[in-house]
């Protein structure tokens, strides 16, 4: 179908012999990359790939830092960034950042969906005080999709903070 | 239609002249057929081995993108646009970020427009590393999708460690990249560069010497010229046509026409027939020998310097429109930006090359074998993220 040419006996072999021989060139390159190629893949829970630093993975965001001040649940292109926060009392001190900027508001909730984020990024970017950033932490699978769900106020996560922000 | 209930019918003596009675069998290729490249349904109606029409179905992945941009600002459309096209993501975000900054006027600094350019041009290789790798894997060749893996693994590295992601950047940032380049990447990169050009040698004689790809391809699916105009086909699939339309020559943007490259088109090479399937593939690998030409060109260009422009922090584009076009790995893709002086835009409308060059499937496939028609698919490179939007 695919040649208007008469197809003579001497082509006909012809053909066979080019193919056989340029198979045979390409296989020839396919055993010199056995012989001579290292693998190129790891064994993945036993060696680990050492992500860069600019990796955006899991989102974590330091509590002890963070003013609620909003302007990541606003940039968030999917909206999966849900913060509460109320006025603090005028009777108590005022905390401040470690870059010094005062937290006028109580953090009350910090939740990020992580399984609507799409790692864009855009949050982190625009974090006055760099509390929110990307960790290279990318192990958090979960049996419910609630579970992806992250309270950042929370004890638990809190505690986090020592394993997933200061070690990098 | 037949029912049960009419017994068994009686055997007839059959003249010779009644013909017997033949129809056409339909078959659905996809959507999860490996070799439609994704969520493509093309409904085949066959006479025996033989298509006699094809008609693709769309929209299996349709997410409202164009939709969902119109409640975003205008850098939230950014990871979206991304979304389409997932495996040549930058050049997407290069032409949207260039829609918005030509309304808003602003001037990108001459370092960042060398890194966009060098990112294109990294993208362009990775996206027909891409679509060698699983042409061959189409035609029945396991080996060549892993090496185009292997090399197209390095390119990602590199924009892992520029952008921190792998296929979704959003590194192009309205104004300008979002990180710097240091040093120590370029010389990475160079030395990549070096050991990818030997590579190619190697894949022309793998995969476009061997004479059974070549009996595969050539002559199969072949678009003349006129028909890809009329078509509006654009890219690879045009200049697989014998047309040198490249809109980084006919109408350059970035720094195009400050570098030294060729539009690769087919003219016959290796004997096959320009427009079939073989020719769009040459042109392909072609080009990621101009791109390496000019990443290296990118190199040298590369002067100190500010990496994004003055942009305001909340964005409100002035009321007009813009369409935008630039040339994508697949093709010519253009953005229809739309914006009423608000800030998010009033339409973002996309005009996808793969939608246009799927297009040509009914055309070329009445005639072909099933098996031609796999090769036919894979030579237009499809990717339905950007057919479906």
């Amino acid at each position: 179908m695919n040649n208007n040419e008469s197809l003579t006996v001497s082509k006909y072999f012809e053909n066979i012999y080019n193919a056989v021989k340029t198979s045979l060139i390409g296989m020839g390159i396919t055993i010199k990359y056995v012989l001579t190629t290292k693998p190129v893949t790891i064994e993945y829970p036993e060696v680990r790939e050492v992500l860069p630093d600019t990796a955006r993975m899991r989102l974590y965001n330091d509590a002890v830092n963070c003013i609620s001040c909003n302007m990541c649940a606003t940039v968030c292109p999917v909206d999966c960034i849900y913060i509460s926060s109320v006025p603090r009392p005028k009777d108590l001190e005022v905390p401040k950042t470690e870059d010094g900027s005062s937290k006028k508001q109580v953090l009350t909730q910090f939740v990020i969906d992580t399984a609507l984020c799409c790692y864009c990024g855009l949050c982190t970017t625009v974090c006055p005080t760099e509390c929110l950033t990307h960790t290279d932490d990318y192990e958090y699978s979960q049996y419910e999709v609630d579970g992806m769900k992250f309270d950042y106020t929370s004890e638990e996560l809190i505690s986090w903070r020592d394993r997933l922000v200061v070690q990098k | 239609m037949q029912t049960w209930d009419m017994g068994i019918p009686e055997l007839q003596e059959s003249t010779t002249d009644e013909k017997l009675k033949s129809e056409l069998l339909t078959v659905n290729m996809g959507p999860q057929h490996p070799a439609t490249h994704g969520v493509l349904r093309v409904e085949i109606k066959t006479d025996s081995e033989i298509v006699a029409e094809a008609i693709p179905h769309l929209g299996y992945l349709h997410r409202c993108m164009e939709k969902h941009s119109e409640s975003v600002d205008f850098r939230g459309v950014l990871p979206f646009i991304d979304r389409l096209d997932y495996l040549a993501s930058m050049s997407q975000e290069y032409t949207y970020s260039a829609a918005v900054e030509k309304m808003l006027g602003t001037e990108v600094p001459e370092r960042a427009q060398v890194i966009r350019m060098m990112v294109l041009e990294l993208q362009r290789i990775a996206s027909h590393l891409m679509a060698f790798g699983t042409y061959a894997l189409d035609l029945g060749a396991f080996s060549p999708f892993l090496y185009a893996f292997d090399e197209r693994e390095k390119i990602l590295r590199f924009f892992e460690e520029i952008s921190g992601a792998r296929l979704l950047y959003n590194y192009i940032w309205i104004g300008g990249v979002w990180n710097d380049v240091t040093d120590k990447q370029i010389d990475s990169l160079k030395n990549f560069l070096d050991e990818f050009e030997k590579e190619v040698v190697k894949y022309d004689e793998l995969v476009s010497s061997n004479k059974i790809f070549q009996s595969r391809t050539m002559n199969v699916g072949v678009l003349s010229l006129d028909d890809a105009l009329s078509f509006g086909a654009t890219g690879p699939v045009l200049r697989g046509s014998g047309h040198a339309w490249d809109l980084r020559k006919t109408e350059p943007y970035l720094l195009y026409d400050k570098v030294d490259f060729d539009i690769p088109i087919a003219h016959g090479q290796k004997g096959s027939v320009v427009g079939d399937c073989f020719s769009r593939y040459i042109v392909r690998m072609e080009e990621v020998t101009e791109s390496i030409k000019i990443v290296r060109q990118c190199f040298d260009m590369l002067k100190p310097g500010p990496i994004i422009g003055k942009v305001p922090k909340i964005i409100k584009v002035p009321k007009g429109e813009i369409y935008m076009k630039t040339e994508c790995p697949r093709g010519e893709l253009g953005v229809h930006l739309v914006c009423d002086g608000g800030k998010t835009p009033y339409r973002v409308k996309i005009k996808s090359p793969c939608f246009t060059n799927v297009s040509i499937l009914p055309h070329i496939a009445p005639g072909q074998m099933i098996a031609d028609f796999v090769a036919s698919i894979g030579s237009i490179d499809i990717v339905l993220g950007e057919v479906d939007r």
